[in-house]
């Protein structure tokens, strides 16, 4: 029921244009403020009002990245890192939801558990952290764990609070169609959660570089978190900005795509 | 006899919390005859939904007896439509039969048939969000009689709707079911829409609820509930069942 733009009225359009110019002026101002930050930046660095040794400075870590790229070790870090995080993001993911769903599926077991579950969700999961090494060795697969620790409760009980608050009534519609469990947890349960889930992946996001980078902090032989506490140990701080930087756009680039994902699949809003 | 298709007899139902028991339904005996539009009124919170449910046999009876006639299937309708979002007309209207697994070209062509007769022909790839109050009601009735069902089960469908939409909705739903010549069992805290509808009308006492009065209304087969309501019996009838809800 789309109308086209022939249609509506003068005011209509005028409305639309201050809408657009809008969102134009909080796109630009967004861009300067960067630009402005970035600056600032550069220049208290330049003149010396600030130790570029402590505070390092947007062209240094430009060179840093640079010069690591050069060295070929920047794609080796960033692959290691990257691939330790989207491991453990879809492991905890993927385990956190079948958990969720048979914690759904069973009251009595979901009763039983539930303390376990609350007492491991306010556990400071790096706590574990010297016990998983032992268990783990000292390898990207002990980074995995406790990425996989840090995510997978919360997506067990983000997925099962959005898993039990089906709308009752159309369980009973179900029902009274002649529904078993699994059909209710096909055409119900898992269509109408949907929302929760994308949710979920966006918490999740965090939570899985979180995990991979204290997982470094921890123990690593490569990695960004590595660099990181590398640079800080030997007072490389361009080192440890230029690590950073690249952190925040991975990060930034990971929740995109999970937006992305909702607007995919969560059509029209319609979810 | 023979042409009671459901009948419920000394039906007793408890339900049970940590709390304590709660007798909903107590000695509870009515039937309903094929091709009937019966209608149960009773105070709020009497154990009206309990009823229907020991009907479709989603909830099984503490005690007592409830018979149905063979080859009987029921369709339950709500009080709010529970369309499912994320589904279009013409799939939730089919859900009935992907549910029951008798999603058959036939079954689908004849589901499909009767949206388009009642009017929904053109909203079938719409989403519910797109159709207004009183047409997602008439999918939700369409939808419950998608896999043509004997008997249909009414569960204050029109209480989620503005009085205006309310009383055309009724008229719709009646003259739907009327013309699919199914039987009906409508429950109501509403008197005056079990008075312009029904065939028959039972009344419930407080809980635990057991039927305190029965009225055939002889209104004319032909009369729609909006022209019962001006016919000079309604009236009367109204003020006997209010009497009679309030002992």
């Amino acid at each position: 029921m789309k109308k086209t733009k022939a249609e509506f009225s003068r005011e209509h359009l005028l409305y639309l244009k201050k809408q657009k110019r809008v969102s134009l002026v909080v796109q630009i101002t967004r861009i300067l403020l960067l630009v402005l930050l970035l600056g600032v930046w550069e220049l208290l660095a330049d003149l010396q009002i600030v130790n570029p040794f402590i505070t390092s400075s947007p062209s240094r870590i430009v060179l840093t990245i640079g010069s690591l790229y050069v060295e070929g070790t920047l794609f080796y870090h960033v692959g290691v890192t990257l691939g330790e995080t989207l491991a453990g993001f879809a492991i905890a993911v993927v385990a956190g939801y079948l958990i969720a769903l048979l914690l759904w599926w069973s009251e009595t077991l979901r009763r039983i558990l539930e303390p376990y579950i609350v007492v491991l969700n306010s556990l400071p999961k790096i706590a574990l952290g010297p016990l998983i090494i032992i268990w783990c060795g000292t390898g990207s697969k002990a980074i995995v764990a406790i990425t996989v620790l840090i995510g997978i409760i919360i997506a067990i009980l983000n997925m099962l609070s959005g898993f039990i608050a089906t709308d009752k009534n159309k369980i009973l519609l179900l029902q009274s169609m002649g529904a078993g469990k699994i059909q209710i947890l096909q055409k119900l349960v898992i269509p109408s959660s949907l929302p929760t889930f994308i949710s979920m992946l966006k918490i999740n996001v965090g939570m899985a570089w979180i995990g991979s980078i204290m997982g470094e902090y921890i123990v690593s032989k490569a990695g960004l978190g590595y660099l990181i506490v590398y640079g800080g140990q030997v007072f490389k701080l361009d080192l440890v900005m230029a690590a950073t930087v690249i952190l925040c756009t991975l990060a930034g680039i990971m929740y995109f795509l999970v937006v992305l994902l909702e607007k995919l699949v969560v059509k029209n809003g319609r979810n | 006899m023979k042409n009671q298709i459901l009948s419920f007899k000394d039906v007793t139902m408890i339900y049970h919390t940590a709390q304590g028991e709660t007798a909903a339904v107590k000695d509870l005996n009515f039937y309903v005859q094929r091709g009937e539009f019966v209608a149960i009124i009773g105070p709020s919170g009497c154990g009206k939904t309990t009823i229907l449910s020991l009907a479709a046999g989603l909830l099984n009876p503490s005690g007592g007896k409830i018979s149905v006639a063979d080859n009987v299937t029921f369709g339950y309708m709500l009080q709010k439509d529970e369309l499912f979002p994320w589904r279009t007309i013409e799939k939730n209207i089919l859900l009935p039969l992907e549910i029951k697994n008798t999603h058959t070209a036939e079954n689908r062509k004849k589901a499909l048939d009767l949206a388009i007769k009642y009017g929904l022909g053109d909203f079938l790839k719409s989403y519910p969000d797109q159709l207004s109050g009183g047409m997602r009601q008439r999918a939700a009735l369409i939808r419950t009689l998608a896999s043509d069902p004997t008997m249909l089960l009414l569960d204050e469908p029109f209480s989620a709707l503005d009085y205006q939409t309310r009383l055309n909705v009724c008229d719709d739903v009646y003259n739907i079911i009327r013309s699919e010549k199914k039987t009906a069992l409508l429950i109501t805290h509403d008197i005056s829409e079990a008075i312009s509808v029904a065939d028959r009308v039972l009344v419930l006492s407080k809980r635990p609820a057991h039927v305190v009065g029965e009225h055939v209304l002889h209104f004319d087969a032909n009369t729609k509930p909006l022209q019962r309501r001006e016919e000079k019996e309604f009236s009367g009838w109204f003020e006997m069942l209010w009497r009679q809800l309030n002992v």
